[in-house]
């Protein structure tokens, strides 16, 4: 279907923002079927609107969504649009108008009585957080010298003091984690949003006309501009060298299968159980430190020499390392559970057998056709898309909803599955296994000397009989 | 944007022929140079950003259209840019050759691409360019004036004009108009972009000020009358305008001597954040409106700023393409 015929498209948020964006647009008379009742499906007709589609995304996929054109219009929070329109000042995202939805407040903070100056001044400043643009544009305008940037998946909070100087996160994370604000970096609220093209040559009346009516916020917010820090280059260049043996183990959906496995190899963390955990459980070894964290930031964690040990999946080291192959990290031990495929799929629908002939299928009108993949896993569809020689093609990086993407949105998606049952729910077929994803034990490529390397033996030993054990 | 088929936006490719007249600029670049005494050096192609993003180096503005990623052992955090401008890897250079034990005093060329966003035209431009360490303001501006003269009569024939301006000057004036650091290069980059405007807002905001505002933004100076006249203007309300008066017109004397005709305005170069002294703009023909042929400025921080001995130092640099198209 060609653009000026398809209907008009509107990205409307998932999480948190479904409720407040659902019931204001209601109030609007745009009242997308089961969005608000929060649906499970992604896609949505508009009640006596003819010509108008509604699909819900990760608030953060939905600028790209919009800047690529696939959605003529997008309501998504002021953080993810600024993160595309700073670095991208030139896309074709046009903010039309300021909702009444409270925002998050980005800021920057630190351990309690940092300061910036003094930190800026000292030498290399670690920063952690989930909006590198952001960061990036904020931090060369408070000209800090010299400082690294670690783009996390989640929790930039969570990283200093230790394994940070700084985070730029929201407010209200900052605060749980009993940091200190040491400035404001982004005020933001929720916005409509609209892509350039489709305003100036499509017309969208039916669904702008009452998405215009949306009520407006009373302030814009947006990036703030700091005062410039007076401070010369400093010379320290590394973080102090610690005694003690540092171990991550994951949140989320890895977090009772990891658990477990410590169980099983007689290793027990209080405070950190199968479905609570807190920050820094206890070792019972002052020697020892445990750290809960994201799987996904945990390769990054151990490269960068922050731990010793770490369980986290094959899957999130092999998008690390295709991202970064020289980086010093690499699997000690394969625990064998939450085992799942990860691999390119695409639509049931399509009549081929391989990859090949769903290229030639895709490219059969236009030989020039770009192929979309869209994965959580960008580093990974990126080195698929070159090694399966897809030609011309875009990567879309998202961040949840994905079996919603094929065949509309993209026309692979590199996902992962344990039986292949939602995939099939939404009509999806996995066409290429890339790997067989596992939870493992991951650490540095030079293993530490002295105490701490006679600790990671010992622990690498213990759970890998146990798994072996567990087969 | 245009389709560009199999070329990235703002990339081209250089044929034979166009390769030929590259060459031949090049060549007649290098020989002027090495005459004066200029050496070749060459740099990398990707440097770490940090280079560029203490005050001093590239300004804000400027590192927004730089070309940054995380190399493929980037998972320190480490972003490397693909090399924005010549000048800052020069002093980083000449920092490093002092450390190690060499001249004070040193005279460097090079010829190479520089990489920055633009949303027309060329985002890859090959660049020429000296550098010169050492010499005080005095003696290095004039050097320096005289050999750019000196390589475009003997490239285009002469017809040019000099465009004259002193970074410090602007930043007293906008300083004394209560401009932070921030704002004042905001508002520099406006009159770049030729938005008159700014100037007479600070001077509504600012009465007492006016004057000077109006005189430096508002009028082209053309002789070292109008030197005289910013003078006897500004010292009275911005006493830290002297000695950038006095640069300008030490300058303007040197080309008084040159028999090149040159007009004073506020802003000219670029990266004002970075130029400490008197910056130059050699444009074609005798009007307003002829292209940039050429230029440059005093920078005398950048080598403190990157970590080196304090130097005084200047330098200029041209688009070689743009050179070979008026080449005679």
């Amino acid at each position: 279907m060609s653009a000026s015929t398809r209907p008009v498209r509107v990205a409307v948020p998932r999480g948190d923002l479904r409720t407040p964006v659902g019931e204001r647009l209601a109030a609007a008379g745009f009242r997308a079927q089961g969005y608000l009742e929060g649906s499970r499906t992604y896609r949505f007709d508009v009640d006596g609107i003819e010509g108008v589609q509604v699909r819900v995304f990760s608030d953060q996929d939905i600028p790209i969504q919009v800047a690529l054109g696939q959605y003529d219009l997008g309501i998504a929070s002021g953080t993810w649009i600024d993160e595309l329109l700073v670095r991208y000042r030139h896309d074709s995202v046009v903010p039309l108008r300021p909702l009444d939805i409270e925002g998050e407040t980005l800021v920057v903070a630190g351990a309690p009585g940092a300061d910036l100056a003094s930190l800026a001044g000292a030498g290399i400043v670690r920063v952690a957080t989930e909006y590198p643009q952001i960061a990036h544009h904020y931090l060369t305008r408070l000209r800090v010298p010299d400082y690294r940037l670690y783009e996390v998946w989640a929790q930039a909070e969570a990283w200093p003091p230790r394994d940070a100087e700084l985070a730029i996160a929201p407010a209200s994370a900052v605060a749980k984690e009993g940091l200190a604000v040491l400035g404001t970096v982004h005020r933001s609220g929720v916005w409509l949003i609209a892509n350039r093209e489709a305003l100036a040559t499509r017309d969208l009346s039916a669904a702008l006309g009452p998405l215009l009516s949306l009520a407006r916020a009373t302030a814009e917010g947006g990036l703030v501009d700091p005062t410039p820090l007076a401070v010369t280059r400093g010379t320290s260049t590394v973080a102090p060298a610690r005694e003690r043996f540092r171990i991550a183990v994951p949140d989320g959906h890895a977090q009772r299968h990891t658990v477990a496995a410590l169980a099983d190899a007689g290793i027990a963390f209080p405070g950190y159980e199968a479905t609570s955990s807190v920050r820094y459980p206890e070792s019972g070894d002052p020697g020892i430190e445990v750290k809960v964290m994201r799987p996904q930031d945990m390769p990054r964690a151990v490269a960068l020499g922050h731990f010793d040990l770490a369980i986290s999946g094959r899957d999130w080291l092999r998008a690390f390392l295709a991202t970064f192959p020289a980086a010093p990290v690499t699997e000690l031990c394969d625990l064998k559970r939450s085992k799942y495929q990860m691999g390119a799929v695409i639509s049931e629908d399509l009549p081929v057998e391989n990859i090949e002939e769903a290229i030639a299928l895709w490219r059969r009108d236009d030989p020039e056709f770009p192929i979309r993949v869209a994965s959580e896993y960008a580093s990974l569809a990126d080195e698929y898309a070159r090694t399966r020689h897809l030609g011309r093609y875009r990567v879309i990086p998202i961040s949840g909803a994905s079996e919603g993407f094929v065949p509309e949105d993209a026309e692979i998606l590199i996902e992962g599955t344990e039986t292949g049952t939602t995939l099939r729910a939404n009509r999806l077929r996995m066409i290429d296994v890339i790997m067989e994803s596992t939870n493992c034990v991951i650490g540095h490529a030079t293993a530490p000397e002295g105490a701490r390397g006679a600790r990671r033996a010992e622990y690498v030993a213990r759970l890998r009989a146990a798994a072996e054990a567990a087969v | 944007m245009p389709d560009r088929g199999l070329h990235s936006p703002g990339m081209r490719d250089f044929g034979p022929a166009e390769m030929r007249r590259f060459r031949a600029v090049e060549r007649r670049f290098l020989d002027a140079v090495e005459g004066a005494g200029y050496l070749e050096i060459r740099t990398p192609t990707i440097e770490p950003l940090h280079l560029y993003t203490a005050a001093g180096t590239l300004s804000p503005q400027a590192l927004e259209r730089v070309y940054s990623f995380l190399d493929w052992d980037g998972w320190s955090g480490e972003r490397v840019v693909l090399r924005p401008d010549a000048t800052v890897a020069a002093a980083r250079w000449y920092a490093d050759a002092v450390r190690a034990g060499g001249s004070s005093t040193a005279r460097v060329a090079y010829v190479a691409p520089v990489y920055r966003f633009a949303v027309d035209g060329d985002r890859e431009v090959w660049q020429c360019g000296v550098e010169l360490f050492g010499p005080a303001a005095a003696e290095g501006d004039a050097e320096l004036l005289t050999l750019a003269a000196t390589f475009l009569r003997g490239l285009s024939g002469g017809d040019f004009t000099v465009d004259l301006a002193h970074a410090g000057l602007v930043r007293a004036a906008f300083a004394a108009a209560g401009l932070s650091p921030t704002q004042q290069v905001e508002a520099y980059d406006l009159m770049l972009e030729g938005d008159a405007g700014v100037t007479e807002r600070l001077a509504q905001a600012h009465p007492d000020q006016a004057a000077s505002l109006r005189l430096l933004t508002g009028v082209d100076g053309a002789s070292a009358g109008y030197i005289q006249n910013l003078r006897a203007a500004m010292l009275a309300t911005v006493p830290a305008a002297a000695a950038p008066i006095d640069d300008l017109a030490r300058t303007a004397a040197a080309l008084d001597g040159t028999g090149v005709p040159y007009r004073v305005l506020a802003a000219t170069a670029r990266n004002f954040e970075y130029y400490s002294g008197v910056t130059f703009r050699f444009r074609q023909g005798s009007g307003t409106d002829g292209r940039t042929l050429l230029g440059g400025g005093r920078y005398d921080g950048l080598t403190q700023t990157l970590g080196g001995a304090a130097a005084p130092a200047c330098g200029w640099g041209a688009d070689l393409l743009r050179l070979a198209e008026v080449a005679s």
